[in-house]
């Protein structure tokens, strides 16, 4: 069936982001064995909506401007088909504390990081360093 | 050499569509306005131009395209249209309106809307909540998720103005904003019925958009965490399915009001709990009706035969009226098939295939399930296989290569029998549920995002999320080997791990 079809999809953004970023605070705080960080969903649209600013491989996150706040059914999406894929988890009872699952390491070594290229790869690790900066890790 | 010139765009295409409907059409004037009745909301009311839409063809259309596509397979009461619903949006619109004005007028508050039936925002209302669903196609929301991956819908989706919307919001968007409706409009609705009606508003509020920020509580009752489309559906599809959910619509009217937020008057509630009940109904319907194995099966199979037509364009094209045909390899073409024209063709159209598929569905002698994909049958659940297994909702061409690799993993003689396209894998998308609801607590309180009392969008996830499964469906008498051509297909592919006894199990094989 003829489709268009990206070459990159926003869920592998999103999973290569919170890999990188998980890789980047483990490096700095060697005891921490896990990366989890406190966020819902309209606060991941803000950061993302500011990050997309500056780096155009975020594109992918289109952003509505059709209400009062920044708003990308793609990121939302992706955030839930990470959840739904297990690569990432959620903490009850609140659901505020996100975490990255051991699977998503296997994802990134095994798939991500031959998907993009190098350049990409460097541009999404300076976008996963100015996601460590905006949220607060639990 | 002359350049070509360039084929017609989408919302070319589209009025091309709406010529089409309109080709037959003998307009005559309403002589004034008419009461509907409702099975669900009883008497509903339509201003004399309100009944000049509802009789032209483009809402006509939507009594032909059931509510809930194939649902009534499984369901059998489910043979509710698009037209009831489109109807009955309407009238949920000014229930809504008039529940926010009311409210106003006992607190002495701000409301900047205007009330009149012909003119001004309550008839703008109207009107979008009455042509909000016209871009719907062939079995509603099964062949969305066919169509919605065609590269002229990405292009909309990838463009800010449209990026919140479904395919379907898009298109309606398109057939109302047409030249051809738009001509039709003016002379019939606007001059004929003396109607003061602006299609570009109209048209705004199908996309839950308002030019002017202190009326942007317009756009959401009509697309936004709980509009008048969320409100009539839930209750009608309940109603029709035979599932007994409450959603209490005078309580929620009652609770509505509306709030500065950020420089936009937003729809706020003063309590959350009608919108719980709300969010409850929505989340059983999804698990029990739109979810339902059976009615992913069926979902499946006119993935079959589409995708069947769409690759044997010559010899499977469906007629339509006029000489023409269409091979849905379109979002357009998806407009001009009917759930009723596609079926009662059972005998008339297409290949040996396509006549096969129709008689199936004329039958109910349904595809069932070979092989079950969930946390009880995958002996790796924790395996990031599941995320290339998710991917496939976004890649259509690779998740068909999959289908295809599994029918030609077959032993020759299952092969011989059966045809590639029998072979479907069906990998459900979670329902979306916006968390922007605002509430107010107390009357003078600072609107707040409902999320901060009830984590909606995660809890909602969560939910769908353990309710999930992926399914692979193919007629019976090739089921079981189906079954284990598709495990070792899917082992290659994701790294999933299925054990083959509990899925028999669950699949009844």
């Amino acid at each position: 069936m003829p489709a268009s079809q990206d070459a990159v999809l926003p869920d592998h953004i999103l999973a290569a982001v919170l890999t990188l970023a998980k890789r980047e605070m483990l490096s700095k705080q060697p005891k921490e064995t896990r990366f989890a960080f406190h966020s819902d969903d309209s606060q991941l649209q803000e950061i993302f909506s500011e990050l997309q600013k500056d780096n155009r491989i975020l594109d992918a996150f289109v952003f509505s401007d059709s209400g009062p706040e920044p708003y990308s059914p793609a990121l939302e999406e992706s955030v839930s088909r990470l959840q739904l894929s297990g690569l990432i988890g959620r903490e009850n009872p609140d659901y505020e504390v996100v975490f990255l699952q051991p699977s998503a390491d296997g994802f990134f070594d095994d798939v991500l990081s031959a998907e993009f290229d190098k350049p990409q790869l460097e541009q999404l690790s300076k976008i996963a360093s100015a996601f460590l900066k905006r949220v607060k890790v639990a | 050499m002359a350049a070509l010139p360039a084929p017609p765009n989408l919302a070319e295409r589209v009025d091309t569509f709406v010529q089409w409907l309109f080709e037959d059409f003998k307009p005559v004037l309403p002589t004034g306005p008419k009461v509907f009745n409702d099975a669900l909301l009883g008497n509903l009311l339509f201003a004399k131009h309100e009944v000049a839409v509802i009789d032209c063809p483009v809402l006509q259309r939507l009594r032909r395209i059931k509510q809930t596509g194939l649902v009534y397979y499984v369901f059998p009461s489910a043979t509710h249209s698009r037209f009831e619903h489109s109807l009955g949006a309407a009238a949920l619109s000014e229930r809504c309106f008039d529940a926010i004005r009311e409210r106003a007028k006992v607190e002495g508050a701000t409301f900047p809307a205007t009330d009149d039936h012909t003119s001004g925002d309550l008839a703008h209302l109207r009107m979008a909540a009455l042509l909000h669903d016209v871009g719907h196609g062939l079995c509603s929301h099964a062949s969305e998720q066919i169509y919605e991956q065609l590269s002229d819908l990405r292009e909309f989706k990838n463009d800010k103005r449209y990026a919140a919307n479904q395919p379907g919001e898009i298109l309606s968007y398109l057939i109302v904003n047409s030249p051809t409706f738009q001509e039709w409009f003016e002379e019939y609705v606007v001059r004929g019925c003396q109607a003061q009606l602006d299609l570009k508003v109209v048209s705004n509020l199908i996309l839950g958009r308002h030019a002017d920020k202190d009326r942007y509580f317009l756009a959401q009752i009509i697309s936004g965490p709980y509009d008048c489309d969320k409100l009539d559906y839930i209750a009608r599809d309940s109603y029709y399915c035979g599932l007994a959910l409450t959603v209490d619509l005078p309580r929620f009217y009652s609770m509505i009001s509306t709030e500065i937020y950020k420089d936009y008057r937003a729809l706020a509630l003063r309590s959350y709990v009608p919108l719980e009940q709300i969010l409850f109904s929505k989340m059983t319907l999804f698990g029990s009706v739109y979810h339902h194995q059976k009615v992913k099966c069926v979902d499946s199979m006119l993935r079959s035969v589409i995708g069947h037509i769409v690759q044997n364009p010559e010899q499977a094209k469906f007629p339509i009226r006029g000489g023409r045909s269409v091979s849905f390899a379109d979002p357009v073409e998806y407009l001009y098939a009917t759930d009723d024209e596609f079926f009662s063709q059972a005998g008339g159209f297409g290949d040996d295939y396509t006549k096969n598929m129709l008689s199936r569905f004329r039958n109910r002698n349904l595809f069932v399930r070979c092989l079950e994909i969930s946390r009880r049958t995958v002996t790796n659940w924790e395996h990031y296989g599941r995320q290339k297994l998710i991917d496939l909702t976004e890649l259509p061409e690779k998740l068909l290569d999959l289908e295809n690799k599994i029918h030609a993993s077959l032993p020759p003689a299952d092969r011989a029998k059966s045809n590639r396209d029998d072979v479907r894998l069906s990998v459900p998308g979670i329902p979306r549920v916006s968390g922007e609801a605002l509430i107010q607590t107390y009357r003078g309180a600072s609107p707040e995002k409902i999320k901060k009392y009830f984590p909606v969008t995660e809890w909602t996830q969560s939910y769908a999320h353990n309710k999930w499964r992926s399914y692979v469906y193919a007629p019976r008498e090739i089921a079981p080997a189906v079954g284990d051509a598709a495990i070792s297909v899917l082992l290659d592919y994701s790294g999933l791990e299925i054990d083959a006894g509990i899925s028999n199990q669950t699949c009844h094989l």
